[in-house]
C-alpha cells in the first residue's frame, strides 16, 4: 500500500510531459484510492488488534517490518483523508500559483511526501523512519518552493538546511541507540534497552535529547521553529495547508513513537526531559500567540498559530500521562482538520479577492460568506468553544494537567485560549460587521473544486465537536496500546 | 562542527559545505560503533569463513545516508543557484538588507 503512491509518483513526470492538465485529476484519483485502503486498514484495527506486515518476507529482526496498530491505523486514515482533500482543493489553486510546465513535477512531489508519510507512520524499524523522515523532509521543501519567487526560495532554503540539521540530529540518535543495543527494529530495541538501560544512563539521556531536538525542528518545537512563518507564508496555500496540519505532525507522531515505544513511559517523568518538554511548550503557546498577533499577512499569522498549536501537543506529551497523550493525538488529528480549513478559506479568498493582509479583510462576510462562516467555525474551535472539536482536545489537555496537579498549566491552556481569541476573532468581526456598502449577499464566486473540500472539513470539524465518540476510542486505543504494550 | 559551520558561515556555499561536512561526521560515527579490532573487511571468502569481520550493517545504513546527504546538497544548491539569480549574491548578509 506505500509502494502505490510511490510508484504512481514516479509516474507523473511521464504524465507531464504529454498532458499538463491531466496530473491534478490523476493525483486526485491515487489519493482517493490511498485513502479508502487506509480507511479499511483502519476498520480493522479498531477493536485493537494489530496487524504486522514483513517486507520482502524477512522476519524481524532481520528484515523490516511494517506495523498497523491504532496509531499507525489513525494517523494514516488521517493523512489520506487530507491528502485527498487537499488534492481536490489544488486542482484550482496550483494552477494559480505554479508555473505550468512544472505542474507535473508539483504532483510528483506531492504524492512522494504522501509515499514518505505514509512510510513514516507504518514503519516498526528506525532505520526506515530516517530515510522516510528524509523523503518527507525533501518533499516538503519541494512543495515550498513550488512557486518560485524569492521569499518562497529563501523560505525553501532556510527551511531545508534546518530540516538536514535536524535529521543529522535524528541520525545520531540512531547511532546512539544502535551502538548500545544492535538492533533496529522498535520492539527489539525497547527490549535490549530494558536491559541495559542502566549501563548506560548518559547515553541514554543524550539519545533522548538528540532525537527531541532532532524532531522538534521538523515539527516547529519553539525555539526551533524559526522556519516555519516564512515556509508556510510563501509556500502555495495548498502546500501550506498539507505543511501546517499534516506534515509537522507526522514528526511530533514519530517522536512520540520513538519516547514510548522504545524508551518506555516512564522515560519522560524519570528525566528532566518531561520537564523540558513542559518548559519548551509552554513557551512555545504563549509565545507563537503572540507572535501570531503582530502579524498582518494571513498566511503568516496562521503558520504562527500552528507554532502555538505545536506547544500544545507537547504539552500533552510532557505532562508524561495517559490523559496527556490522548490530548496531544487529539489535537493532532483535530488540528488537522482546523489548520486544513482555514488555509483552504486564506485560499478561496486569494482566489477571489486576491487579498492577503489582514487588514483589508473588511466586509468579506458578505461577499464569501461560506468562506468567513467555514473560518469562524475553525477560529471558534481553535479557541476552545464548546461544540467545536478544539474543545474536546482542549478539555483533555486540562483533564490531563489535573492529573498531575499542574494546576498553572490548566491555567495556561485557558489562558491560551483567549490568546489565540486575540488573533483570530478580529477576523471574524471584521469580515461581518464592520461597514462596507454591500447590502446584498452574495455566494462566494469560487469553483466547486476549492469549495466542497473546505466543507468538508468544516464539517469534519463540527460533527468531531459534537459527537466525538467514535473518534475518542480510536485515539484512547492508540494512547493505551503505546503506554502499555500490544 | 558542520552545525557551526552551517550557523555562522555568511557564504551560502559554505554553509552548504559546512551541511555536508556534518552529514559526513555522523557517517564516520556510525563506522567507528561497527568497528572491531581484530576484524577485517566483511567479505566471505571460500574457505575462510570463521574468520572475524567488522560488523556490516552499519556500512549498508551509512550507504543509505550518504545517498540522502548527496541528494540534499544537490537540492541545496540548487535552491542556492536560484537565490543568486534573484539576489545576485551568495552572501546572507547582503540577502537580508535586499529584502
Amino acid at each position: 500500500m506505500v509502494l502505490f503512491p510511490l510508484i504512481c509518483a514516479f509516474l507523473m513526470p511521464i504524465m507531464a510531459y504529454f498532458k499538463k492538465e491531466v496530473c491534478s485529476y490523476i493525483t486526485l484519483a491515487i489519493t482517493g484510492i490511498v485513502f479508502f485502503i487506509a480507511s479499511y486498514l483502519a476498520f480493522v484495527v479498531i477493536p485493537g488488534r494489530s496487524f504486522v506486515f514483513h517486507i520482502g518476507h524477512w522476519e524481524a529482526p532481520w528484515g523490516i517490518e511494517l506495523v498497523v496498530d491504532p496509531l499507525s491505523a489513525l494517523m494514516i486514515s488521517t493523512i489520506t483523508a487530507f491528502c485527498f482533500l487537499i488534492a481536490l482543493f489544488s486542482i484550482k489553486t496550483v494552477r494559480m500559483e505554479v508555473p505550468l510546465d512544472k505542474t507535473g513535477w508539483y504532483y510528483t512531489a506531492y504524492l512522494l511526501l504522501l509515499t514518505g508519510m505514509l512510510g513514516l507512520m507504518l514503519t516498526n524499524d528506525i532505520f526506515n523512519m530516517y530515510v522516510m523522515v528524509e523523503i518527507t523532509g525533501i518533499c516538503a521543501v519541494a512543495l515550498v518552493l513550488a512557486r518560485g519567487t524569492k521569499e518562497a526560495t529563501e523560505a525553501s532554503l532556510k527551511y531545508l538546511l534546518l530540516a538536514v540539521i535536524g535529521s543529522g540530529f535524528i541520525l545520531f540518535a540512531i547511532g546512539f541507540l544502535y551502538s548500545v543495543t544492535g538492533n533496529l527494529n522498535l520492539d527489539y530495541i525497547a527490549a535490549e534497552l530494558g536491559l541495559v538501560k542502566e549501563y548506560y544512563p548518559y547515553l541514554v539521556w543524550t539519545a533522548m535529547g538528540f532525537f527531541l531536538v532532532g524532531f522538534g525542528i521538523k515539527a516547529a518545537l519553539f525555539p526551533l521553529h524559526l522556519w516555519l512563518p516564512d515556509a508556510h507564508s510563501s509556500a502555495p496555500y495548498a502546500s501550506s495547508a498539507l505543511l501546517s496540519g499534516l506534515v509537522v505532525k507526522v514528526y511530533i507522531i514519530s517522536l512520540v513513537r520513538i519516547f514510548y515505544q522504545v524508551f518506555g513511559p516512564d522515560m519522560l517523568t524519570g528525566t528532566p526531559m518531561g520537564t523540558l518538554i513542559l518548559i519548551l511548550s509552554s513557551m512555545a503557546i504563549v509565545g507563537g500567540s503572540i507572535f501570531a498577533y503582530t502579524q498582518l499577512d494571513l498566511k503568516r499569522r496562521l503558520a504562527y498559530s500552528t507554532v502555538a498549536q505545536v506547544g500544545y501537543i507537547f504539552l500533552g506529551l510532557g505532562l508524561g500521562t495517559s490523559w496527556g497523550l490522548v490530548a496531544a493525538l487529539l489535537h493532532v488529528v483535530i488540528h488537522a482538520f482546523m489548520k486544513v480549513g482555514l488555509f483552504m478559506v486564506a485560499g478561496t479568498v486569494y482566489f477571489q479577492t486576491g487579498k492577503k493582509n489582514v487588514l483589508y479583510f473588511s466586509g468579506l462576510g458578505r461577499i464569501m460568506p461560506v468562506s468567513m462562516g467555514a473560518f469562524t467555525i475553525a477560529s471558534l474551535s481553535m479557541i476552545g468553544i464548546p461544540l467545536f472539536g478544539g474543545f474536546i482536545s482542549k478539555y483533555a489537555l486540562a483533564q490531563g494537567s489535573m492529573e498531575v496537579e499542574g494546576y498553572g498549566f490548566v491555567a495556561l491552556v485557558v489562558l491560551s485560549g483567549l490568546l489565540n481569541a486575540s488573533y483570530y476573532l478580529p477576523i471574524v468581526w471584521q469580515a461581518f460587521f464592520t461597514e462596507e456598502k454591500r447590502e446584498t449577499f452574495h455566494l462566494d464566486m469560487v469553483p466547486l473544486s476549492m469549495m466542497a473540500p473546505l466543507l468538508a472539513v468544516t464539517l469534519g470539524l463540527v460533527y468531531l465537536g459534537v459527537t466525538p465518540g467514535r473518534m475518542m476510542t480510536m485515539v484512547e486505543n492508540a494512547a493505551s496500546v503505546l503506554m502499555f504494550g500490544p | 562542527m558542520g552545525c557551526l559551520i552551517i550557523l555562522t558561515q555568511q557564504n551560502l556555499i559554505k554553509k552548504v559545505i559546512g551541511i555536508n561536512v556534518m552529514e559526513t561526521s555522523i557517517f564516520l560515527f556510525f563506522l567507528a560503533i561497527g568497528n572491531i579490532i581484530p576484524g577485517g573487511p566483511p567479505i566471505v571468502r571460500p574457505g575462510m569463513e570463521e574468520v572475524i569481520y567488522v560488523n556490516p550493517l552499519p556500512q549498508a545504513l551509512i550507504l543509505t545516508g550518504i545517498v540522502v546527504s548527496f541528494s540534499v546538497t544537490a537540492f541545496a544548491l540548487a535552491i542556492t543557484v536560484s537565490l543568486y539569480r534573484f539576489y545576485g549574491t551568495v552572501y546572507v548578509d547582503e540577502l537580508m538588507k535586499m529584502r
